[in-house]
C-alpha cells in the first residue's frame, strides 16, 4: 500500500528534533522508525529540503544525519531522475543491528527514558480511571488480544505501543497521546529487544490486564502505579541487557556507527 | 445569575423555553456538519453505484471524483476540518483498506490523509472499530463520534460524524466529517453562556462535549442518568438535581442544574 505519512504515529517521525545532539537525534529518529518497520524497505524518504522542514534541523544537519544512516546501511541514496534517499534494510539480521542501537544508549539515558514514559503512561492511567466508561475499554481490550496473538517481536512491540497511545486516548488528552506517540518511535525499536521471550510478553500482557481492570473499577491511584511499574520493568530490562553488553561503560556515544570518524569541522548542529 | 425577573412559574417558563432554543440551535449547528456528510454520502452511493452497474470491481481511482466535493465542503464549512469516504474493507478491488480522506491544515491549504493501511507495518491499520466507522454499519443509521482523541487521522480531541453508504443494499463504507472540539466548543459554549444555570452538553455516555460549567469539563463524564434513554425518549426530564434537554435529531444531552 502507498498510502503513508498521514498518520500520527508515522507524522510523529518527522516532527521537529530538539536542540540538542540533532545529527544524532535525527539519525535516532529515522533509524528507529526503519527498524520498527513504521518506514519500509525501499520506501522513498521525502526530499532534502523538506525533510529538514518537517524535522526542523538546517540541510546540513540532515545531509550529516543521512550520511550516517547511510553508513548503517539504513538508507541508501540513488543520484538522477526518480532519485533521492530510499529506506534500505542491510541483511544483516535485525537482533544484531537492535542490540548496535542499544549499545547507543547510556543506562542513565534509558532510565531517564523510563521515567519520561512512566509519567506519560502514569498520568495517562489516573485520569483514563476518572474519565472512563465501558466501551472506551474495548479498544485496550482488543490491544490486549492482539498483543497475546503477535508472534514476531516487532508486531509485539508496535501493539505493546498501542496499548500506551489507547491509554492516552482514554485519558481523554489530545496532548498525552501526541508524546506518547513520539516516545513511542524511540522506546519501539528497543522494545523488540525484549519482546520475543514469550515468557516476557505473557508478563506483560498481565500487566496490561490488571491496568485494565484498575482503569474499569475506577481505582485511579493502583490504575497509575501498575501502569508506572509496567513501563518502569520494561526499561530496567533494557537497562539490564544493555549492562550486559561488552563495552557496557563507554565514552561519550559514538555517532552510530562510522560517523564518529567523520571530521567534526563539519558539524553545525546549533544552525538550523 | 442572569434571571428574569418575575414570578417563580413564570421564570420556569422562560426557562424551559430558552434551553429548548439552545437545544434546537445545537441541533442546528450539527446539522450543518450533517450537511456535509449527507453530500458526500450521496456522491459516493451515485459513484460506487454507477462503477458497479458498469460491472466492475471500485478502485482507488474512482474514488478520487469525490475530490472536488470533498474539498468545496471543507472550505466552506467551517465547522468542518476533515472531510471524506471511508472504505468497508474489500470493497476496493487494488488496495484491501482505504481512506479517501482530506484535512484542513492551520494554513487553510486543503490535504489528503495519507495512512500506512498495511498491517505489517502498522499497529492501526484497521481502523473497522472505530464508533465512527462500526456505528453507522451496525445500526445503518448516522452517528456521533466522540469527543474522543483521534490518533488516527488529526491528533485532534474531535467529534466525528458520519453516515453509512450502501450500494445495492450493500453496507459499503462511510461518509463522514471532523469538527475539532475547539472549534465545536467556539460554536455553542457562547449559546450555554445565555442561559441562567451553569449548563453543559454530554453524548449518549455521558461524556462532556461542550461546558459552560468549570465543574463539568470537556472529556469528563457526568455520572448518574442514563443519557441514552433519555435521547431514546426524546423528552425533557429531571435527575436529581439536573435537568436534561435532548437536543432532537442529535445524540448530545443539555445539561442544566434544575430549578
Amino acid at each position: 500500500m502507498k498510502q503513508h505519512r498521514g498518520d500520527g504515529v508515522r507524522r510523529a517521525v518527522f516532527t521537529p528534533v530538539d536542540n540538542r545532539a540533532r545529527v544524532e537525534t535525527v539519525v535516532h529518529r529515522i533509524g528507529d522508525a526503519i527498524e520498527l518497520g513504521l518506514l519500509a524497505d525501499g520506501e522513498q524518504l521525502p526530499g532534502e529540503m523538506e525533510l529538514a522542514g518537517q524535522l526542523g534541523v538546517s540541510t546540513v544537519t540532515l545531509r550529516e544525519a543521512l550520511m550516517a544512516l547511510r553508513q548503517q546501511g539504513l538508507v541508501t541514496t540513488r543520484r538522477g531522475r526518480g532519485g533521492g534517499s530510499f529506506v534500505s534494510l542491510p541483511e544483516v539480521p535485525g537482533e544484531e543491528r537492535l542490540l548496535a542501537r542499544l549499545a547507543g544508549w547510556s543506562t542513565e539515558e534509558l532510565r531517564d527514558l523510563g521515567d519520561h514514559w512512566a509519567a506519560l503512561s502514569g498520568a495517562a492511567a489516573r485520569l483514563a480511571a476518572q474519565r472512563t466508561e465501558p466501551d472506551d475499554l474495548k479498544a485496550l481490550r482488543r490491544t490486549l488480544d492482539d498483543l497475546s496473538a503477535a508472534e514476531d517481536a516487532p508486531a509485539r512491540s508496535r501493539v505493546y505501543g498501542r496499548f500506551h497511545v489507547e491509554l492516552a486516548a482514554a485519558a481523554q488528552s489530545a496532548r498525552l497521546t501526541r508524546e506518547q506517540v513520539v516516545l513511542q518511535t524511540e522506546v519501539g525499536a528497543l522494545m523488540c529487544l525484549v519482546l520475543g521471550d514469550d515468557e516476557y510478553r505473557e508478563e506483560v500482557a498481565d500487566r496490561h490486564r490488571s491496568v485494565i481492570s484498575a482503569v474499569q473499577d475506577g481505582a485511579h491511584d493502583s490504575a497509575r502505579a501498575l501502569a508506572e511499574r509496567c513501563v518502569l520493568d520494561s526499561t530496567a530490562r533494557l537497562i539490564t541487557l544493555r549492562l550486559s553488553m561488552p563495552r557496557a561503560v563507554s565514552g561519550p556515544r559514538p555517532l552510530e556507527g562510522t560517523h564518529a570518524q567523520e571530521p567534526r569541522t563539519g558539524r553545525r548542529d546549533g544552525d538550523a | 445569575m442572569r434571571r428574569s425577573p418575575g414570578p417563580a412559574g413564570a421564570t420556569a417558563t422562560l426557562d424551559a423555553s430558552a434551553e429548548a432554543a439552545v437545544a434546537a440551535q445545537v441541533r442546528r449547528t450539527l446539522e450543518t456538519v450533517f450537511d456535509a456528510v449527507a453530500e458526500t454520502r450521496a456522491d459516493a452511493t451515485a459513484l460506487l453505484a454507477r462503477v458497479v452497474a458498469g460491472g466492475r470491481r471500485p478502485a482507488t481511482v474512482d474514488l478520487a471524483a469525490l475530490r472536488p466535493g470533498l474539498h468545496l465542503r471543507l472550505t466552506r464549512q467551517e465547522l468542518v476540518s476533515g472531510a471524506g469516504f471511508v472504505a468497508a474493507p474489500g470493497l476496493l478491488g487494488d488496495v484491501p483498506a482505504w481512506l479517501e480522506w482530506w484535512q484542513q491544515g492551520s494554513d487553510g491549504s486543503v490535504r489528503p490523509l495519507l495512512l500506512d493501511l498495511d498491517p505489517a507495518h502498522s499497529a492501526y491499520s484497521d481502523y473497522t472499530h472505530w464508533d465512527w466507522f462500526a456505528l453507522p454499519r451496525d445500526t445503518g443509521q448516522r452517528a456521533v463520534a466522540g469527543p474522543y482523541v483521534d490518533y488516527l487521522c488529526s491528533d485532534e480531541y474531535s467529534l466525528t460524524l458520519s453516515a453509512p453508504v450502501h450500494v445495492e443494499g450493500r453496507f459499503v463504507g462511510v461518509a463522514a466529517a471532523d469538527v475539532y472540539l475547539r472549534h465545536f466548543e467556539g460554536a455553542v459554549v457562547p449559546l450555554l453562556q445565555r442561559l441562567p444555570g451553569a449548563a453543559h452538553l454530554v453524548n449518549a455516555r455521558g461524556r462532556v462535549a461542550a461546558s459552560a460549567d468549570p465543574a463539568h469539563l470537556a472529556g469528563s463524564l457526568t455520572k448518574g442518568p442514563d443519557f441514552a434513554a433519555v435521547l431514546a425518549a426524546a423528552r425533557s426530564t429531571r435527575h436529581g438535581d439536573m435537568r436534561l434537554v435532548p437536543c432532537d435529531g442529535v445524540p448530545l444531552v443539555l445539561v442544566m442544574p434544575a430549578g
